[in-house]
């Protein structure tokens, strides 16, 4: 196969080094020694894959705790999807070059809704049946896992099993459960998976639909089977596993760096955040443990660049010391450290000063809306007078770009609130044509706002397509010079909504939308929104019922079985709180706000630096 | 203090362009810990120079590098701790010091030589080769700066060995590298075609060595120090 594929296959494609493995640190295991045999799936391209940090995680932890065995599978590129069909090649890994087929499991990480697509595309280009019914205990068991599985019905049919929550966490229970229920039948042995906290094994539970199309009930099959699945959480970060040698590509990915993973979870309590709910509660690394992996991860690659990742970095209780450590100890080697984004106030400024002491392109601040009132229904707790403070440091101290992010299609919002984003941004060049020599550069993202599955705003009516362009025409007619404004694909969000709080009724039509050729949805060049409309169509599924309706508090939802150790009544609290315009404090300053994930997963809250309230309130 | 290395680039790593060979040497010298020097400026970087570049697609068994040291180090160490990070399929064969104004890779590099391994059917090697050479003028369509046009070959190919046994052919080419002709492995690979070879006979291509011509004689840039 590998003959084959460096001789006649890649000399022909678009950028053969996605498909040739062998990259630094790749660890080939034994493939007749190892145990449970696994191909890890991302469902994208390489490039895009490999920067994920999860997987990195997952394949170190498999590969060097234990003994079985993961190996890396990507979505090939249409070209190379292309010669792949032509010619009969079946989905391989990049460790051994053994088909897909041949392992004893597949596990698919799910990180956006649409990506569900590639994952049928890469099945049936494995050989693999589709739906979960049409495999048998010879074919590899489906599994997912990933942001995207908390609410995993809309891919109910398709999977065999789910993994709810921090992945590290239970995968190695799985694989050894795996493994000792080798020889059973595939009905048995789902059973035996489903007794594991965090693994949802759908064919085990019957669902039925009221009249008017919402859930009547979810119910277990068989006694033993958990009415609910509780998510599985990694207490202390300190004691999970992470890569000291994560793979270093040959070609250049989309992040290209060495990654710390500073913390887990955010508790600013973003209202239309789904990561800011589900990843709850934050648990922080020591500072000690990070500078230790920054150094062997540094060491094991040779990496330009390290740079930290979390929901919300600049909140990490030990940023300043940790940033001043990274700077003081690598800058001079020509080793730089980057942060993904900034808190919206000075002090971040002046961090992202002094680890950008001399190149400084641009800057990114999220404000989310165009006025007060707005950010306080979405609890996103920045002043006007913050914002404006955080862009004039920036601007005085030599920033020559900036980048804001924005939503639109909020709930509740009017022409106010557009205006309002309009005139932020007029401000901002304002400040910034007055310290800079030269005329600054903005640049706007707006995003349309979707309401996600155990979010505040899970009830909440999302705008439609229409809604979606009027806003884009409203903002784009009062655009000035000098400000560019880039806006989110609404008929992408559009679909996104759909899956974000769909059902088990949206399987047939994912399918169809896929037999039509819809593929690599993420990418604007492959995305194609007539053929997701036929299927719809064709299945006689209404998107709306998914996404243009205002929901009753009392509406049982598809994924309320699902136990995120959030509750839904402080979902609820939080919905009618945005209604009245009033905001919630984060939990670590102010004291906690009884969302529940503390009690529901007997652990507390672990920032090293100390929060007097969070301790005081566990008391 | 400034050096220059020479090192094999294995089938494996034949995929790879040159900004990601550049960023595995890179990172190389950053895990081995070797004291590079870096530019001054907005964003330093390793003053690392490579060779001619090698085409995606190629190996490479005389490959170069110059790299700048901010202090002076032992070869055999360098050659020790470099080797010892690297990945397998890249190997380097051999370092020597030289002088701070010695002219770049780039500047003197001029020919270089590309092997093309043959399964049958082919045509006879030597009467091949003997026929290419009585030619005057051999023309491909350009796959260089002049995209498409017809582009004149001849007088940048110097020298052509054969080499035929156990059914397996071996052409090995040396070829103009730079000003006035540049020819390139692609389009060699044309001039094969258009003269008897198949595309599926041509089992591998690599470049076998980089030179510095003089007159008749090609040296390597170690050896014109």
């Amino acid at each position: 196969m590998k003959d084959r594929l460096f001789r006649d296959i890649l000399p022909r494609v678009a950028k053969p080094a996605r498909y040739t493995g062998s990259e630094l640190n790749m660890i080939k295991k034994d493939w007749e020694q190892a145990g449970v045999k696994m191909a890890f799936a991302f469902p994208d391209v390489y490039e895009v894959g490999m920067s994920h940090v999860g997987g990195k995680i997952l394949y170190g932890l498999v590969n060097e705790k234990s003994r079985h065995l993961l190996e890396r599978v990507f979505a090939p590129w249409p070209d190379m999807e292309a010669i792949m069909r032509a010619e009969q090649i079946a989905l391989f890994s990049l460790e051994s070059f053994h088909p897909v087929l041949d392992f004893e499991v597949l596990g698919f990480s799910l990180q956006y809704e649409l990506s569900i697509t590639n994952v049928l595309n890469m099945l049936d280009l494995a050989g693999i049946p589709l739906w979960s019914r049409e495999r048998n205990e010879a074919h590899p068991l489906l599994i997912a896992g990933g942001p995207v599985v908390f609410n995993p019905e809309p891919f109910a049919d398709f999977f065999d099993i789910f993994i709810i929550g921090d992945g590290e966490e239970v995968l190695l229970e799985f694989l050894d459960e795996m493994e000792a229920s080798r020889g059973l039948g595939k009905a048995e042995k789902l059973k035996r998976l489903a007794a594991i906290e965090g693994v949802y094994a759908p064919a085990l539970y019957s669902v039925e639909y009221k009249e008017d199309g919402t859930l009547k009930s979810f119910e277990p099959k068989f006694p033993g089977v958990p009415a609910r699945v509780r998510k599985r959480v990694v207490k202390d970060l300190d004691q999970a596993y992470y890569p000291d040698k994560p793979l270093v590509p040959y070609m250049e990915i989309t992040h290209d760096r060495a990654v710390l993973e500073v913390m887990r979870g955010c508790q600013r309590g973003c209202r239309f955040c789904h990561a800011g709910i589900v990843y709850r509660p934050v648990r922080e690394r020591s500072l000690e443990m990070l500078e230790n992996q920054a150094r062997r991860q540094l060491q094991n690659t040779g990496y330009e660049e390290i740079s930290l990742a979390s929901l919300s970095s600049l909140d990490y209780s030990g940023i300043d010391p940790l940033l001043k450590s990274l700077v003081g100890n690598y800058g001079e080697k020509g080793i730089g450290v980057s942060l993904p984004s900034l808190r919206v106030d000075a002090f971040s400024i002046d961090l992202a000063n002094e680890v950008q002491k001399v190149r400084k392109t641009t800057l990114t601040l999220a404000p989310e809306a165009g006025t007060q009132r707005l950010r306080d229904v979405i609890n996103k707790n920045v002043s006007e007078e913050q914002l404006l403070e955080a862009v004039e440091a920036a601007f005085k101290s030599g920033w020559l770009s900036l980048k804001l992010y924005f939503m639109i299609g909020l709930p509740g919002e009017t022409e106010e609130d557009l205006e309002g984003i309009t005139e932020i941004l007029q401000k901002v060049k304002y400040i910034g044509d007055k310290y800079s020599r030269r005329p600054v550069e903005l640049r706007a993202s707006l995003a349309s706002f979707v309401p996600k599955a155990h979010t505040p705003f899970q009830w909440r009516v999302q705008n439609s397509i229409a809604e979606l362009e009027g806003k884009r025409q409203f903002l784009s007619r009062r655009r000035k010079k000098r400000i560019k404004l880039s806006f989110h694909d609404s008929r992408t969000s559009y679909l996104e909504g759909t899956i974000a709080r769909g059902d088990r009724r949206l399987s047939p039509v994912i399918y169809l939308a896929w037999r039509k050729g819809c593929k690599f949805d993420a990418w604007s060049e492959y995305f194609n929104f007539d053929w997701w409309w036929e299927a719809f169509q064709e299945s006689a599924v209404d998107p709306e019922f998914y996404t243009g309706r205002q929901r009753p508090y009392e509406e049982e939802f598809p994924w309320d079985f699902i136990d995120i150790g959030v509750s839904k009544d402080f979902l609820r609290e939080e919905d009618q709180k945005a209604e009245e315009g009033l905001t919630t404090a984060d939990c670590r300053q102010e004291g906690c706000s009884d969302c529940g994930i503390c009690l529901s997963m007997e652990i507390s809250l672990d920032i090293k630096g100390g929060s007097a309230h969070a301790i005081e309130k566990q008391i | 203090m400034r050096l220059r290395s020479r090192y094999s680039v294995g089938p494996e790593l034949k995929f790879l362009g040159n900004l990601d060979m550049m960023h595995l040497m890179e990172r190389s010298l950053r895990r081995a810990a070797i004291p590079y020097a870096l530019s001054e400026g907005f964003n330093p970087h390793i003053k690392l120079s490579m060779g001619t570049v090698l085409p995606v697609g190629l190996w490479g068994e005389n490959e170069y590098f110059d790299l700048e040291l901010a202090q002076t180090m032992d070869l055999l160490d360098f050659r020790q701790k470099l080797s010892a990070v690297l990945p397998s399929y890249l190997q380097l064969k051999e370092c020597q010091e030289i002088a701070d104004t010695a002219p770049s890779l780039m500047k003197i590099i001029n020919a270089a030589s590309y092997v093309y391994l043959l399964e049958p059917p082919f045509p006879s090697l030597d009467k091949w080769k003997e026929e290419l050479l009585a030619r005057s003028s051999l023309t491909v369509r350009s796959r260089g700066k002049k995209k498409g046009l017809d582009k004149e070959l001849r007088t940048g190919i110097y020298r052509i060995e054969v080499d035929e046994s156990l059914n397996i052919g071996r052409v090995e080419i040396w070829v103009a590298v730079g000003e006035p002709v540049n020819v390139r492995y692609d389009e060699l690979g044309e001039l094969l075609l258009q003269t008897g070879f198949t595309q599926n006979s041509i089992a591998e291509v690599f470049r076998s060595g980089n030179y510095i011509r003089e007159g008749s004689g090609y040296l390597s840039p170690l050896e014109v120090l």
